[in-house]
């Protein structure tokens, strides 16, 4: 089990298209993965789903948490927070 | 033969079968399953999704190089039908609480959409919209209904509907539509609008049309005329025929003088201006042969999206038609939603009487940072041509106070940002209320230009709402009413030395426009299909009949006579061979 935080940088936060773009990306490691906003203290959501992490309602500067369960857990956190960090192309 | 009337809102004829056109509303069965009912309920499910799916990739195929924008769109709604959560929310609410797939579906979609626009962000509010046309697109695949849609007409035909919207016009295979009859809608209304602009002839407001007419049948849709013939003999279908031949023959004729600088026989220049709603290549190619743009409507920006456009996008879109046009003035109406025009993704209040309510101007000017996104991509767009900017729903010095109130917001923003804009932008107003009209003198003093939009000055001034088919005798544009506050408004904007021209419907009518040109009128704008038309009038016409036009038409007391008269004057124009400058 990997557990990583990290902030939403990118200016218009996760909407429609980096919502899509997290997802598919998490939906590449075998691991389950989940997503949580640390903020509103949501409960967790299946990060491989763009109409899940779309619910969480994450815009800029939100704080948030990733955790992932399996064989390529750490991996998949590393990707994943590496991709929230970069902005979505958008900075 | 069987003849029905209808209103002409676009003119012309066309021959051909019917396309009926139903938009899907689903229609969900809730009933609970028993357990051996579990597996074919999940199957059906798995296999709409196949179907779905499928159509979404065909769909994205097609616009790949067309429409990158609604390419994106269409892959955002992939992503959202194959969704890990909501495929398995379905499967479980089949397997686990015995929902038919139908009702599984709908509780599925209905819970997430819940959540979505309950959220506070409204990026992600908006996807409640695609949300719920993907959820529709699901349900008509589990119920096998293909998909009607008026971008793949199998073959050219004559589009029958109850109506079209705005976003109908979007994907309008206008190659394939041969013409259009609806249900609904009156000679201004938006399938009015989307008619004319592509020169389709269109006749609106037959009663029960989607009943009466089956798809695949043979109509004449007569919009000279104003009828629509259907079960026609050998010999009815013939004259039909021969009839649409000369009426072909007659836009060529008019065709000739489309490319011809507009000038009276005597030598008087007429702008002529045309009307767009995108920055499409018709619309920009149109700059070879028309003084300007003289009604950019950016409404159609707003509705194509499924958001509201951000300032890059409207930038682009304006810096595209700018450019285009050069030094050729381009009016630019600020966003005119609200009245019969809706934005899906923006919730508005339902108002008791929407034309008379919160629309055009008086949303913008409440919601303050829609209408300054506006103006920053617009005066940001200046500085690539000649731009003018025009408010609509403007009714007293107030509002256009307020409006250049904002204006100067947004300059004050750019000039902190040190980004660059015209200081020559000229700024105006629409004349849709009559009190503004009545005071045009004093406002005429406050602003650069006004554009008349004759379709909701007639509708405000004779108190008949223009989408109502049954109050279509009373919405009268050749109201002695209408030539009186328009001769008012000519005389106080040319006193002054401003410019002063029509953009709404009748500025595209030859008849209509003869005693405008009378009052002092020089600048008119209309849809792509009427510019032709327009010039070859002038071309027959003398300023000393349009003066003469002027005086007699004051004369007039009713709506009929005044249109007799006019009709009679422009054909008799036509008929007279003094044409000195023929091609």
């Amino acid at each position: 089990m990997a557990i990583g935080e990290t902030m939403v940088v990118n200016k218009t936060g996760l909407h429609a298209r980096p919502a899509a773009t997290f997802a598919s990306a998490a939906a590449k490691f075998k691991s389950k993965i989940t997503i949580k906003n640390l903020d509103t203290d949501s409960k967790e959501v299946n990060a491989k789903s763009a109409v899940s992490v779309l619910t969480l309602g994450m815009s800029q500067n939100t704080k948030i948490r990733i955790t992932a369960d399996g064989e390529d857990a750490d991996d998949a956190v590393a990707a994943l927070t590496t991709l929230i960090d970069a902005g979505f192309g958008e900075l | 033969m069987i003849e029905y009337t209808g209103t002409v809102v676009s003119s012309g004829m066309a021959i051909g079968r019917v396309f009926l056109y139903k938009p899907f509303v689903p229609e969900i069965i809730r009933s609970e399953i028993l357990d051996s009912e579990v597996e074919l309920n999940l199957t059906q499910f798995e296999q709409a999704l196949a179907a779905a799916g499928s159509e979404l990739v065909k769909l994205q195929e097609k616009y790949a190089a067309l429409n990158p924008e609604k390419c994106e769109i269409l892959s955002a709604h992939q992503v959202m039908l194959e969704d890990e959560e909501i495929c398995d929310g379905i499967r479980r609410a089949i397997t686990e609480d015995h929902k038919c797939a139908a009702w599984a579906i709908q509780l599925t979609y209905d819970t997430f959409i819940d959540i979505l626009s309950g959220l506070d962000d409204p990026l992600i509010r908006e996807r409640t919209a695609d949300m719920q046309d993907v959820h529709n697109r699901l349900q008509r695949c589990l119920q096998g209904v293909p998909e009607s849609a008026l971008n793949c007409l199998a073959q050219p035909g004559i589009l029958v509907a109850e109506d079209l919207l705005p976003s109908d016009a979007v994907s309008l295979d206008v190659k394939s539509v041969l013409g259009i009859l609806t249900e609904r809608g009156g000679t201004t209304s938006h399938t009015a609008i989307i008619a004319k602009s592509h020169g389709i002839p269109a006749i609106l407001g037959i009663k029960d049309a989607c009943t009466i007419f089956e798809n695949g049948q043979e109509i004449v849709l007569d919009a000279l005329k104003g009828v629509v013939l259907a079960q026609l003999s050998e010999e009815e279908m013939r004259l039909s025929r021969d009839k649409l031949a000369s009426c072909l023959k007659d836009r060529e004729e008019a065709g000739n003088y489309l490319r011809r600088e507009a000038r009276t026989k005597d030598g008087v220049r007429i702008e002529i201006k045309i009307n767009i709603g995108s920055a499409g290549d018709k619309a920009l190619e149109a700059e070879n042969y028309t003084d300007g743009v003289g009604l950019f409507r950016s409404e159609f920006l707003y509705m194509e999206s499924s958001c509201l456009p951000s300032e890059e996008a409207q930038f682009s879109a304006y810096k595209k038609v700018l450019e285009a046009y050069g030094s050729k003035p381009v009016i630019l109406r600020t966003l005119d939603i609200g009245g019969d025009k809706k934005l899906p993704y923006m919730d508005l209040p339902t108002e008791e009487n929407p034309f008379l309510g919160k629309r055009a101007l008086r949303l913008c000017l409440e919601r303050k940072d829609i209408f300054k996104t506006q103006l920053r991509a617009a005066l940001r767009a200046s500085n690539y041509g000649n731009l003018w900017i025009m408010f609509p729903m403007v009714g007293s010095l107030d509002d256009i106070e307020a409006a250049m109130g904002i204006v100067s917001e947004a300059r004050a923003e750019l000039d902190r940002e040190g980004a660059p804009y015209r200081s020559d932008i000229k700024y105006g107003i629409m004349v849709e209320i009559p009190a503004i009209a009545l005071v045009s003198e004093f406002a005429a003093e406050m602003v650069d230009f006004a554009s008349v939009g004759t379709n909701d000055l007639c509708q405000y001034l004779t108190a008949t709402d223009r989408m109502n088919p049954e109050l279509v005798s009373y919405y009268q544009t050749y109201h002695p009413a209408m030539f009186r506050i328009l001769r008012e408004l000519i005389g106080n904007f040319a006193a002054k030395g401003k410019s002063i021209s029509i953009c709404g419907e009748a500025g595209g009518d030859p008849a209509f426009v003869i005693p405008l040109i009378g009052f002092g009128m020089r600048s008119f704008s209309m849809s792509a299909s009427s510019l032709a038309a327009m010039k070859r009038m002038i071309a027959h016409l003398d300023m000393e009949t349009a003066s003469l036009a002027a005086e007699n038409v004051l004369k007039m007391s009713r709506a009929q006579e005044i249109k007799q008269y006019l009709t009679a004057l422009s054909l008799h124009l036509l008929d007279s061979q003094a044409d000195t400058n023929k091609v």
